[in-house]
């Protein structure tokens, strides 16, 4: 008998088989960290902090542009000469979810900014919560997609946030960190699926150089 | 004849096969997708899979698009609103017929 279920949750999977979500994903990871990074060279106040803060904006409101742009560009070169062209359904989130989704926001903001007016030494906790938060998202998705990889990095999230928070790194130190050494594992991993990919999938002989452009 | 029964016999022959369960369940989470994707996915042979797309087709199911894209054909498949309605009530009968089996 043909399983529904699994041909569904198949043909979602295949979309994430060649890794290049992960890879653009990790790149905005590892751009982050570099952000966070610099904010704790540059003094603040200085002219060097203000355009930080602006890049951080412009990195923010441009991520989702960029990692669509990333996909379209290689899937159309890599994906879809080798194992065809597929576009998937672009769901709105229903007005339910997005009110949900803000008031959980909401929530984890106010939380915070309550901790940390309790002590500042809460500073200490921002990468193993940072972690937590990530580890929770991961598995969500994992849970939605069925990817082994997927609850590995949700694992993966909550191991190194918890660990830099241990090692006593905090603040935008911890959180530099955290997102450089998160944001490599998410790129390691997407490169280890494409690896996989690109040896389960040779390009067909005489094929096509390029596939039909994503929408 | 038993209601249960008479469901199961009721049920849309044409998405019932099930290598077009398998197509329309594929195009049912996709927006689009070309012969090559829907052979790998299925394991079909070309000449199956066309049969099948074109019964699909004719009960209008599906639409496909011939086009090319530079000197390469390309054939994209989509399920139309009848595909996607026909595949749900058949989807949702066939589940409930499992739930009281």
């Amino acid at each position: 008998m043909v399983d529904i279920e699994k041909i569904e949750k198949r043909t979602i999977q295949s979309f994430y088989e060649d890794g290049l979500t992960e890879i653009a994903m990790g790149l905005i990871f590892l751009i982050l960290g570099g952000y966070f990074f610099a904010t704790t060279v540059v003094p603040e106040g200085s002219a060097l902090g203000a355009v930080l803060t602006g890049l951080f904006v412009l990195i923010i409101v441009s991520a989702a542009f960029l990692v669509n742009r990333f996909l379209r560009f290689f899937k159309r070169r890599i994906t879809y000469p080798r194992t065809g062209y597929v576009t998937f359904k672009k769901k709105e989130p229903s007005p339910k979810r997005r009110v949900a989704t803000a008031v959980v926001a909401a929530i984890i903001g106010a939380g915070l900014a309550a901790l940390y007016g309790l002590s500042p030494s809460v500073k200490l906790l921002i990468p193993a919560i940072n972690g937590l938060l990530f580890a929770v998202a991961a598995l969500l998705f994992a849970n939605k997609v069925g990817l082994l990889r997927f609850y590995i990095l949700a694992a993966g999230a909550a191991v190194i946030g918890l660990g830099i928070t241990g090692a006593g790194i905090g603040d935008a130190k911890g959180i530099s960190l955290f997102y450089l050494v998160f944001g490599a594992a998410v790129v390691v991993s997407g490169a280890a699926a494409l690896i996989a990919y690109l040896r389960r999938f040779p390009r067909p002989a005489g094929d096509a150089a390029e596939g039909p452009d994503a929408r | 004849m038993p209601a249960d029964l008479r469901s199961l016999a009721e049920i849309d022959r044409v998405i019932h096969e099930p290598a077009r369960l398998a197509l329309t369940a594929i195009l049912s989470v996709v927006e689009s997708a070309d012969f090559l994707y829907l052979q790998r996915e299925t394991g079909l042979t070309k000449g199956n899979l066309s049969s099948h797309l074109a019964k699909l087709e004719e009960t209008g199911y599906v639409t496909i698009e011939k086009t090319y894209r530079g000197r390469i054909p390309l054939t994209l498949v989509r399920l139309t609103d009848a595909g996607a309605k026909a595949y749900k009530a058949y989807r949702e009968r066939f589940k409930r017929f499992l739930e009281k089996a």
